[in-house]
């Protein structure tokens, strides 16, 4: 999966959770302060990004190392977890 | 759909025979599954890799899981001073990260259900402080600590999560211990005698009832302390 793609896919998961009350933008954080998603959407956006990848036939793994460091996480920014949701594509 | 940790035998065993018997739909996990009466998954609960294939395994049934009953554990009645680094390790590995792991890799299921429930195992020797078991004590104590937080993390999931801290309990965990040693634990407790597995299994349904739709992050000391 290119990260075209995978950004719409993310970026369509993150609207679905926040029922398109916000406009997502690729540098959005998805956690800390300034982050529009709790705990329980952030929950639901990963639910919602393992079933679009099972459709595209991989598994999405968000408790791999890349989701706790703060540097590193994938829940950095919107580009970040579509970054992450392209190279598990690959991986597949 | 309910799965039972450690069902091969002892305590788990015994929950898994009681839900069976109730009309429940019981996959037990265990590692080594031949000779099992039960439908079983092989599953080692302190290697991460095997529990997550166990619960792959679980997602491509596509069944509703109602709850997780985390039964597996192993114990070891020694001084702290006299306990070797494999035992600690091993303590620590299944009982508490075994736990955890279980927890961690089979909530998914129960956040997308928006619902479930996890019934994790501690010990009475916590309360207690126990002399003689503090490396299992401890490994429990994390147990609990573990149970209460990750109650309030699934609370928003309509997820209750509670511990059962058994005293006693004649299994294969016991091996050794005389009916004397036994006496002096029980004695300690609000209710001065040795409960049998069937309690256990009582305060399990228990807690599988919709009438405990309250309960969530609280250890249930069996026999009080």
């Amino acid at each position: 999966m290119n990260i075209e793609k995978a950004k719409e896919i993310v970026i369509s998961a993150i609207n679905d959770a926040l029922e398109g009350k916000a406009e997502i933008t690729e540098e959005m954080q998805l956690i800390g302060g300034e982050s529009l998603l709790d705990s329980m959407k952030l929950v639901e956006v990963c639910l919602a990004l393992e079933d679009l990848a099972d459709e595209h036939g991989f598994e999405f793994d968000w408790t791999s190392e890349a989701t706790m460091s703060k540097s590193r996480s994938m829940f950095r920014s919107v580009a970040a977890l579509a970054e992450e949701f392209a190279s598990q594509s690959e991986a597949k | 759909m309910i799965i039972v940790t450690g069902a091969s035998r002892g305590l788990g065993q015994a929950i898994a025979e009681r839900l069976i018997e109730k009309g429940e739909d019981v996959i037990g996990l265990a590692r080594s599954v031949s000779g099992m009466s039960i439908d079983a998954i092989e599953c080692d609960v302190s290697d991460y890799t095997s529990v997550k294939n166990a619960a792959r395994e679980v997602k491509r049934m596509k069944k509703p899981v109602k709850a997780f009953i985390n039964a597996a554990g192993v114990a070891s009645m020694n001084m702290a001073v006299t306990t070797d680094e494999a035992t600690v390790q091993k303590l620590i590995q299944t009982n508490l990260v075994g736990t955890i792991y279980c927890c961690q890799l089979f909530a998914s299921i129960m956040l997308r259900q928006k619902r479930g429930i996890f019934i994790n195992f501690s010990t009475i020797a916590v309360a207690l402080a126990l002399k003689g078991e503090s490396v299992y004590a401890a490994s429990k104590a994390g147990v609990e600590s573990f149970s209460r937080t990750f109650a309030r993390e699934m609370a928003d999931f309509n997820v209750r999560v509670n511990c059962i801290a058994p005293g006693p309990i004649r299994t294969d965990l016991l091996r050794g211990i005389t009916d004397i040693q036994i006496e002096k634990i029980t004695s300690q407790q609000v209710i001065p005698k040795q409960f049998q597995k069937s309690d256990v299994c009582d305060l399990v349904e228990l807690l599988l009832d919709e009438k405990a739709a309250s309960l969530s992050g609280q250890v249930l000391n069996i026999g009080g302390v």
